[in-house]
């Protein structure tokens, strides 16, 4: 599936992407409701862009208690506003905090990959983000891990 | 031979058990027998129903067609007598036997009727089955005031849909803080204000001894002796494991079923899962219930897989709840209340009237719980946490003296599977 891809090392926690996340979603330029947060990690000396992975086993999905949120045919998890009660336990449920919420809409939300066109990679300037195919972004280092463990590579 | 499963019970934990079966399982016969009628609806959501912000089909988590689809057979309205699990079967009330190679028992848990004098003589509403939500939504639209008995989760969720129906609310609670199970005293103290401050009336440290009719009221008397009139009565005052039909089929009882590390019961190819079941506890060495729907979802996966065959080990359950009630977000982690050698982490962000959030950690230097009262900012954070507590993860301390510091590698610890 096509998924956001952080380069961690290339980000300078400049917090474009939260505004432009929190514009493009809620018209306001308010990082608190961006659907993608800078994790600063000052003891570390770096900064961790985080946003919805889409988790295989998405806790978020599996302790909502209204099947408000989905598996979509293209791997996505999608929360579905008119089934969502705004019961937050989607939020305590995601161990990344990327779960969010709309206060104004009352419903839960994620990382909807802007129908196709992530704002937040577009105005990523560092390029710390990308938007792309994870499954064959990651086939070369399983390639290269298969041929160092002498194993056929697929 | 494909593998007969019977699951009694419709709800979290068996929905749950459905999908651990059918992970290793295609072939398998499902029955799920059911004592209510329909598919299986959202308990969570049935407040939302009564405040008239839901239909009965928004309620529905599953349709017909689902259960279909997978291979399920529905059994509705019927009552199971007992268990016979010598001769592996389910013997309904209606008469009718059910043979079974894997049974879940997933019944779930019945609300508890308190102890007041007059309650069966006067109309009074519960808040935990479908038939119960829609007797209160009937009840609540004739209402001008009510009395909720029982300031806990259910109790507080009642009080809420009344209150977005413009009906006048008394609130008694037996504790000295609304939410007993799910906060701590300062955090209630700060929920008690927000719920006043809404113009309900609360009456905490209080019980009712008395109800009774009064013309087309009814009498509310108190252990003060206070009394007071309302047009409804709604009585919230816990659940309990619903298990009592189980007394002659030899599997051990204590508050719950009693299940081991892998949902087995004492009797051969005998589950239980969700609210009926007394599990191991994942931060202490007792056995808990938490009749809440996040464990009922991760008991019913693990027993699932485990009657395919498969051994998947159930960690133990974790307390863990978040609720938003009188526009204010509150949630609960593990042990908020710190017990003997545990010590406590405070931190009140800006404006700390009006948030509250605690770190309980014990002696070892483990985070064990947390509690907060905030906007819904701060539940997404309670997310991280919930994640490290389960990692076991020591505390590290506030990073900028406001956030509960964390490694990169304890934020990153689920590498995502694509």
């Amino acid at each position: 599936m096509k998924q956001i891809v952080v380069y961690q090392e290339k980000c300078t926690a400049c917090r474009e992407c939260e505004v432009s996340c929190s514009f493009s979603h809620e018209g306001a330029f308010v990082p608190a409701l961006s659907r993608i947060k800078v994790a600063d990690f000052y003891e570390e000396q770096f900064y961790q862009p985080m946003v919805c992975v889409h988790c295989a086993d998405a806790p978020c999905a599996a302790v909502c208690p209204t099947v408000a949120i989905q598996r979509q045919a293209d791997g996505q998890i999608k929360v579905i506003d008119d089934r969502c009660i705004g019961c937050k336990m989607c939020l305590l449920a995601c161990p990344f905090g990327v779960m969010g919420f709309s206060p104004d809409k009352g419903v839960a939300h994620n990382c909807d990959f802007c129908d196709g066109d992530p704002q937040c990679v577009q105005f990523c300037t560092p390029g710390a983000l990308e938007f792309k195919d994870v499954v064959s972004a990651a086939a070369p280092a399983k390639q290269k891990a298969a041929a160092a463990l002498g194993l056929p590579q697929t | 031979m494909s593998t007969k499963y019977v699951l009694i019970g419709n709800s979290a934990a068996a929905l749950a058990a459905v999908d651990g079966i059918r992970k290793f399982d295609k072939q398998g016969e499902i029955t799920i027998v059911n004592r209510e009628t329909g598919p299986a609806y959202s308990r969570v959501a049935l407040p939302y129903y009564v405040a008239g912000e839901m239909t009965l089909d928004d309620l529905l988590i599953r349709q017909k067609p689902d259960y279909q689809k997978i291979g399920v057979s529905l059994v509705e309205n019927e009552n199971v007598k007992a268990i016979n699990a010598s001769a592996k079967q389910v013997e309904l009330e209606s008469g009718k036997k059910v043979s079974y190679d894997k049974l879940l028992i997933a019944t779930g848990s019945e609300t508890i009727v308190p102890p007041i004098q007059g309650l069966s003589s006067i109309p009074h509403h519960y808040l935990w089955t479908l038939e119960d939500a829609i007797g209160m939504k009937k009840a609540a639209e004739r209402a001008k005031t009510a009395v909720v008995i029982g300031g806990g989760f259910i109790g507080m969720l009642a009080a809420e849909a009344l209150r977005k129906l413009k009906i006048k609310l008394t609130i008694v609670e037996m504790a000295p803080i609304l939410l007993p199970q799910l906060l701590d005293e300062g955090a209630g103290n700060l929920f008690l204000k927000a719920v006043r401050d809404e113009g309900v009336t609360v009456k905490t440290g209080a019980l009712v001894s008395a109800v009774a009719k009064k013309g087309d009221a009814i009498e509310v008397t108190l252990k003060s002796g206070e009394t007071f009139t309302v047009d409804m009565a709604v009585v919230a005052t816990g659940v309990r494991p619903h298990a009592a039909f189980l007394q002659s089929s030899g599997i051990t009882l204590n508050k719950g079923v009693l299940v081991n590390e892998y949902l087995q019961t004492n009797q051969a190819d005998v589950y239980a899962a969700g609210d009926v079941a007394e599990t191991k506890d994942f931060l202490s060495a007792d056995r808990s219930i938490y009749a809440i729907w996040p464990t009922a979802i991760d008991q019913g996966r693990a027993a699932g897989v485990n009657m395919t065959g498969k051994r998947q080990e159930y960690p133990g359950s974790l307390g863990m709840n978040v609720v938003e009630l009188f526009n204010v977000t509150l949630a609960q982690l593990g042990r908020f209340r710190e017990g003997p050698g545990d010590s406590v982490k405070m931190l009140s962000s800006k404006g700390s009237e009006e948030s509250y959030r605690k770190v309980v950690v014990d002696k070892n230097g483990t985070l064990v719980g947390a509690v907060y009262v905030g906007d819904e900012n701060g539940v997404a954070e309670m997310g991280v946490i919930h994640s490290a507590i389960k990692r076991r993860e020591k505390w590290q301390g506030f990073k900028d003296g406001r956030q509960p510091q964390f490694t990169y590698g304890a934020v990153m610890h689920n590498v995502p599977r694509y």
